[in-house]
Formats: C-alpha cells, structure tokens, sequence
C-alpha cells in the first residue's frame, strides 16, 4: 500500500485542505495515472488537468514531492524508491508545509507562484501574460521570398535549445525570483525572446535584446538555475538569460568613453 | 460581475501597460473575486447580443465565424479569417498548445524535391498524389488529393515563412526523409517534433494577431435554426456556467476520436467531439470505420513511436530477431503503408513469434548515438521515460494501436459539411485525401491545408450570410443548462468510469485490426446497452466549477455516437480495404465497396447510406508494396 497526499482547494474554503489516498502500487504507473485511479475509483471531484499523457504538451505540470514536474513523465515507484530526488535552490513555495513520509507517500500539490484554481489546477494567465509581452512572433527582415529562408543546419541546432520548450510553466514554478517578484517575466518568456533574439532569419536582435533589458526582465535573474533542472525538456533558460547579459553589458562597455 | 472583478477584468485586458501590471499584484490571488472573470479571454470579448438574451445573465457572444478547436486546423483557419478582417474567435476545450496537434512527430509532405529521389529523379505532385491515392487503396477522392498535394510545398513554406524551424539539409534548404508508403524522401520535419514546432508557430501568430481564444470551453451542442448551424453553446469548464456563441459559420477543427479505443496514440483528450456534436446537428458522418491503427506504439503505454524511427533506418524484428516485414511487403519492408505493417505485427504475434505480452522489437541500435540524437530525440527520450529502454543500447518493445480516424464529417474540398453553416476541417472532417489508410505525413499537411482552404471558401461566402438570430442560441443554452442540471441532479447511480473502460476495451477487441461479422455485432449491442447504462450514471462531484468528472461523462456521451458509426460503418463493409481488415472478407470489392460510407440521422436511428469515390487521374490497380 502506498499513500497519496493530495492538495485540495476550492473557491470558498479559507485555507486548503489535504486529503491522503490509499492505493495499491501498479508497475509503471506515472503520477498522472495515479491520479485518474483516485478520480475512478475514490474521489471523482479531484480535478487536475491533463491531455497528452507523452510528455509533449506541457498540460499537467505539478508540485511532486515538492518539486515541480510534469505528471505524466513521473515514475510513482521512482518518487517511492527515492531515486526521484531533485535538489533546488531557494526553493520554499508559499502555504506548502504539509508533512509527508517519502518512503510510503507521495504528495501533490499545485504548481507554486500561481493562484490556485481548483485542487491541482492553477491559473495560467500571468504565465501567458509575459510570453505574449515578450511579443513571441516571428518578424523577418526581409519580404518573404518564393522559397525558404535559408538556414545553417547549425542554427537549427542551437535554436533548437529553446524551441523545445513545451510552456508547462514548471520552471515558472521552481524559480525563486517568480516567487518574490510577481512582475519578474521569468524563464520560460525570456527563453523564448531569446530563441527570437537568435533566430538568423531575424535581423531585430537588437530591438529583442533591448526587450528584456529591464529590471524585471534579463536582469532579475538571480541564477539559482531552478528552471534548467526542472525542465522536462532540457531548455537552458538561465544559458539565455546569461548571454544576453554578456552582451549587455559588453555595449554598454564600449558606449562608455 | 462585481464592480472590483469588472475592474480587474478591464487590468486584465492592459497587461502590457506596465503600470496595470503593478496594480494587478495588489489584489491577492484569488481574494473576493468571483474565479470566472480569470478565464475570460485576454483578447477583447464582444457580447452584443448579452441584452437579447432571454436567459437574463447568460453571455452570449457573436462572432462572423467560430472556429471550435485549436489544433493546427482550427488556428491556421483563424488567422486566414483575422487576415481576411472576418471577427472570429476559437473555442477549445485545452489550451490550444495542449492540442494534440503537438504530439505530431515525423513530419509534413511536400514534394519540394530537396533531397533527390531514388536514380536522382526529382518529386513532383503528382508522385506525392499517386502515393496518397495507391495508399489510401484508392477511396480518397481524388480531386481533394490533387488539390492537397499541389497546395502541399507552398504549405510548408508559408510556415517557414511564419518562423516553424524545420531541420535543414547542409546547403541550408528544408530536409526531407523517407516516410511509408512514399516513393520520395518527401517528409520535412523539425527533428521528431513537428507538430510541436508548427503548433508553436501557428499560436504565436495568433497571439500576435490577437484573435481571441475561448480556452478551456467544452462545445456542449451546436445551434441550428431553420435548417442552418447558427453557433453553438460551451460549458466554461472551470466556472460551469454555459455560454452561448452566434457565429454566420461555425468551423469544426476539433481532431480525431482515438480513445474510444483501449489503446491509442491519441491524447486523452481525443474523445470526437466534433463528429458527435456535427452528427446531431444534422451532418453526415463519412467513412467512419476506417481507423489507422499505427505499427509502432510503445507498449504499457501506447505512445507513438514515429515512423520517423523507420524512415531514418530502423528495423522491425521478431522474437527470432528476422526482419519479418520482408514476408509481407518485399519490396518497401519496414517502409510499407501503416495498414500492411500493423497487419504483419499482429500476424506474426499471432504465429507465436512475438515477445511474451504481444509484441515485438524496433531496433535503432545500428544507427548510432549521433544520427538517433539529431533527428529521433524526443524518440529516445519517450523510450527511456515510459518504458525504462534507451534505443541507443536496446530495442525499443512496440504493438500497434489506433492512432488517426481517416473518417469524419462528410465535407467537400472547400470544408462545407451536410448541414449550411456547418463546415469542418482536418482529422475531424472526412474530404477524403486519406481513403481507407492515411499516409505518414499526410495528416499535418491536411490540416494546414484544409484549415485555410476551409477558411477561405468561408470568407468568400460570408457577405450573403444572414446575422445569426439571438433566440435559439438563448433557448439552446437554456436546454444544455438543463441538461447539465439533470445529469449532477442524479443521485444513487452507477459509477460512469468503468463504462468508459468497457466501451474502449469492446472497440479494441471487436473494431480492432482484425474484424468480422459475429464480433462487430456482439460490440455493436454492447455499445448500444452503454448507451442504455448512461441514463442511470451518477456523478458524486455536484459542483459546477472544475468538475472533471461532468467533462468527462459529457465526452463519454460523445464517444458513445462516434462508436456505432464507426461500428455500423465496419459492419456494413464487406470488404476488405486499406486500415478496414474483415477475416470473412479478405478481398477487396471494387464492384460494390468503391464506395464512401455515409452514416445519417433517421428519426432517432443512425442510417447507413453509399456514395461513389471521385475518381480521376489514377485508376484502381492491386495494391503491392
């Protein structure tokens, strides 16, 4: 028998509750199926959100044992044999102290540093909010040719880098500085206006660099590196963050007399 | 509304103004305000029609067209209709992100012709058509299939133009690599992560022309008034309160109906939704029985395990390590159709030469770390996540699955279905470009295609298109709050899940790869009485806000009608053709089966009806791969 810890809310409740969900371990079982078998068979009110189930389209990133994840890419028997374990830095959601047995139990809670919907669902619009004000659209220099832009096989690969992130906001939720400062854009926006900032058939690098030179942009990074670890798609957003730095600073070094 | 969350609402709406922003993170999260203005869409909502409403405080927006879905389809459409200056909004039951459009692995056809065929000749349409129709065992209509193929290149350009990064060859020009069932190296893919790609693509264009999106709206009915879909009613899935649409068109972009099978590639959200809400409306169904199942799933889980493995050179092998394909495709080997694949999988499990559990091995071992870390990542990765297997060292364990519905609402090239008003596009329409078997990247050439030509034939016809009444939209929002009532006023009832698992696990055993007559009626009475078993389900979550389960009994409700079309669709075959595979009908019946299969509503009952395939430039021949 294992132990489910399972974060409830629901708008009218003054604080949340935690319900705790006893069932039979099943080989292979991910976090999400788990989930479903509590929503089946024990509590059909629990809601979570879910849809590709393959770790693709980013739907059901949660707090797992304290660290956030994607639900269906998480191994129950990995959480239970402690081989799960994801050290971050700084990282203390707010409301989150619930104590739980990590040998028998594993506790699911909503993604942090977004308000709570319903039970394990969050409210993604503040997320949305920075990805469109980093003006994520594609804008060429030149008027569209007959054909394709041409394009380096190697500037696919480092563009790839950033493409691949899946906007699940599980970095959103690990980072520290989005705990703190509402306002700061976060990982996942400046990833993407850095993947438009890199992009060769783009000649407003300047313009998208200057986009996020501001103080809840490129600069509120404190490199605690939470959303790199945390990433189910192994995106580098701090790597970005880093590099538009350099060359900030570097011109604004040689506008200096 | 309060006056503190119209407020907000308003802050909302100025998120790029700095100072707004500031504002916003005094109000505590969630403090005092009611929890729906949080999902009304961030683009400018128009309600005029919200005093006509005979349902006092129902919102009841109007838009020229609605586009339900926001997969591939339905955003390309948006933007066509947002260029066009047409008001038009996307209804979607996810995030349009978490779409199953981005699952989509291995790629896009178009005979660019970048990479040079077999004896340096080079692609041309016409090639890519012969293909799709010899693949499709010669159902697909072929005026649709030429103009798809001829649209195809242009496609993938306008989305490169629109920013998708596709992998590139050494001289900088898209790639391309061999897909099933294709004579050329004709798919252009972004690693194995197309979809992903031009999904992203696609919504950030949207994004940038701040077409507004309803997320997290579950389409409950369509409205029809006078014989013409006039718009449609949506449960808000996170508050429960249904809101009504009037639209001049209604667009259906809402994909494939997968899981109502026990083992799909689909994502769980794939439910029908659109045939089912199309259907009762008044729109014929078309070709429902053929159902792809896809050679390569992974098996526990049934993830999709692109093709892609296959046209970068993986190898299918038996328990006795033979490339077994060589007995059933000799020519093509792994690179058959998907139809001739499956079938083979399943005949050699059937033979005792399967792994114990019912599968068999993919092997990607020979081609090496580099080339399976550059254009099979996200394979690999799928591999080691689900099934604890690195294809760098082992082979990857695969069955098939049911993976795309190449039947859908009977529409013709320009989208138009069955019912005026009523247009669809994509996996959820039916036009037919895929016959009897769909080929490997076809399917997100189609719904790009399909989405703006749909689009556009909408756009052109919309000025002699009378304003949508206000009444029956009210008066269906006024009948799905009923019925929403009724269903959470059960009490005592049977649980719904296990209902859900029965009806999957009937159309895998009796609709699956193999099919005949006594099984197929056996699961037709079965999915009838879980029809019957519905009326006394009961839901112990009553609330309206987030209530997962009512979702999930509504999609169940859909799935139900998806699953006697496709079953009295595979009945009424005897044949066999392409994905429909009937053991008491091995053969192909050109003489009476060169037909499309129409399922329509008569009074209460489905009626199954024939109409002839479009020929043109290829004749029926045998298929041999």
């Amino acid at each position: 028998m294992m132990q489910f810890v399972v974060y409830r809310f629901r708008p009218g409740m003054d604080h949340p509750r935690y319900d705790r969900f006893r069932l039979d371990p099943v080989s292979g079982e991910t976090v999400l199926s788990a989930l479903f078998r509590i929503q089946e068979t024990l509590d059909d009110s629990l809601a979570f959100r879910y849809s590709c189930r393959g770790a693709v389209c980013g739907t059901c990133a949660m707090l797992i044992n304290r660290v956030p994840r994607l639900a269906c890419r998480t191994q129950v028997a990995a959480l239970l044999e402690g081989k799960a374990g994801l050290p971050l830095s700084h990282f203390a959601p707010a409301g989150m102290v619930e104590p739980w047995d990590p040998k028998k139990e594993v506790i699911v809670e909503p993604l942090p540093n977004l308000p709570v919907i319903k039970d394990l669902i969050v409210n993604m619009d503040r997320f949305f909010a920075y990805y469109r004000e980093i003006s994520p659209v594609f804008r060429p220099s030149d008027p569209a040719p007959v054909r394709e832009r041409p394009m380096s096989p190697a500037a696919v690969r480092e563009l790839d880098r950033y493409t691949t992130c899946i906007l699940c906001a599980a970095c959103f939720g690990a980072c520290p500085v989005n705990g703190q400062d509402p306002a700061y854009l976060g990982p996942a926006a400046l990833a993407k206006l850095w993947r438009f900032r890199i992009d060769p058939r783009e000649d407003r690098g300047e313009e998208r660099l200057a986009s996020g030179d501001r103080p809840d942009g490129w600069w509120a990074c404190r490199f605690h590196t939470n959303c790199r670890r945390v990433c189910p798609k192994d995106v580098t957003p701090d790597r970005a963050i880093g590099k538009a730095r350099m060359e900030l600073s570097k011109r604004k070094k040689e506008k200096e007399p | 509304m309060t006056p503190r969350s119209r407020y907000k609402r308003s802050l909302n709406n100025l998120l790029n103004c700095r100072a707004a922003k500031m504002l916003m993170h005094l109000i505590p999260p969630g403090a005092g305000t009611s929890p729906r203005l949080l999902y009304i869409p961030w683009c400018n909502t128009r309600l005029p029609m919200e005093e006509d409403s005979q349902a006092g405080r129902t919102p009841i927006h109007e838009y020229d067209v609605v586009i339900i879905g926001g997969g591939l389809t339905g955003l390309r459409a948006s933007l066509q209709f947002s260029r066009a200056g047409i008001p038009c909004a996307v209804i979607s039951k996810v995030h349009p992100l978490r779409s199953h459009s981005v699952a989509a692995q291995g790629g896009m056809n178009a005979a660019l012709g970048n990479v040079p065929g077999p004896g340096g000749a080079e692609d041309s349409w016409e090639r890519h058509a012969y293909d799709t129709v010899k693949g499709s065992d010669f159902l697909a209509d072929q005026n649709a299939v030429v103009r798809m193929c001829q649209e195809a290149p242009k496609t993938v350009i306008e989305l490169e133009h629109m920013g998708t990064v596709w992998s590139r060859l050494e001289d900088g020009k898209i790639a391309q690599r061999p897909f099933g069932g294709a004579g050329f190296p004709r798919t252009c893919y972004a690693a194995d992560r197309t979809g992903h790609n031009v999904l992203h693509t696609l919504y950030e264009q949207v994004t940038g022309a701040r077409i507004p999106v309803f997320e997290e709206f579950y389409v409950t009915s369509l409205v029809t008034d006078a014989g013409r879909c006039t718009g449609c009613t949506a449960l808000e899935i996170m508050t429960g309160l249904v809101h009504g649409f009037a639209a001049k068109a209604v667009l259906m972009a809402t994909g494939g109906f997968g899981r109502i099978f026990s083992r799909s590639t689909n994502a769980l959200i794939n439910t029908g939704d659109g045939q089912a809400l199309a259907y009762r409306a008044g729109a014929p169904l078309e070709d429902m029985e053929f159902v792809q199942f896809h050679p390569t799933t992974l098996v526990g889980t049934s993830i999709l395990i692109s093709e892609a493995a296959r046209g970068e050179g993986g190898h299918l092998l038996n328990n006795r390590g033979e490339r077994f394909m060589a007995r059933y495709a000799p020519q093509a080997l792994d690179l058959a159709p998907r139809d001739v694949v499956a079938r083979a999988i399943e005949q050699e499990i059937a033979a005792g030469r399967g792994f114990p559990g019912g599968y068999v091995h993919l092997d990607l071992r020979h081609l090496g770390a580099d080339l399976i870390n550059e254009r099979l990542p996200g394979i690999r990765q799928i591999a080691m996540d689900f099934a604890g297997v690195d294809p760098v060292k082992e082979p990857i364990p695969i069955q098939p699955g049911q993976h795309y519905s190449m039947g859908g609402i009977a529409v013709g090239i320009d989208g138009q279905s069955g019912l005026p008003g009523l247009h669809a596009a994509g996996e959820c329409a039916c036009v037919s470009v895929h016959g009897a078997n769909r080929l490997g990247g076809n399917s997100l050439l189609e719904t790009v295609v399909f989405g703006r030509l749909a689009a556009e034939a909408i756009a052109r016809d919309i000025p002699s298109f009378a304003r949508p009444a206000a009444g029956p939209v009210a008066s269906e929002v006024s009948r799905t709050e009923e019925k929403i009532a009724e269903i959470l006023g059960r009490t005592g009832g049977k649980p719904l899940f296990p209902l859900i698992d029965e009806l999957r696990e009937t159309m895998y055993t009796k609709f699956g790869i193999f099919r005949e007559e006594r099984t197929m009626q056996e699961g037709l009475l079965a999915i009838r009485a879980l029809a019957d078993r519905m009326a006394r389900v009961s839901l112990a979550d009553r609330e309206r806000a987030a209530n997962i389960a009512l979702v999930r009994y509504l999609g169940m409700d859909h799935m139900l009608t998806v699953a006697e079309s496709v079953a009295l669709g595979a009945i009424g075959r005897k044949e066999s053709r392409g994905s429909h595979t009937r053991r008491d009908y091995p053969a192909r019946d050109d003489e009476r089966f060169m037909q499309h299969t129409i399922a329509a509503q008569k009074g209460a009952a489905m009626e199954i009806s024939y109409t002839p395939v479009i020929l043109g430039m290829f004749n029926p021949e045998e298929r041999v791969y």
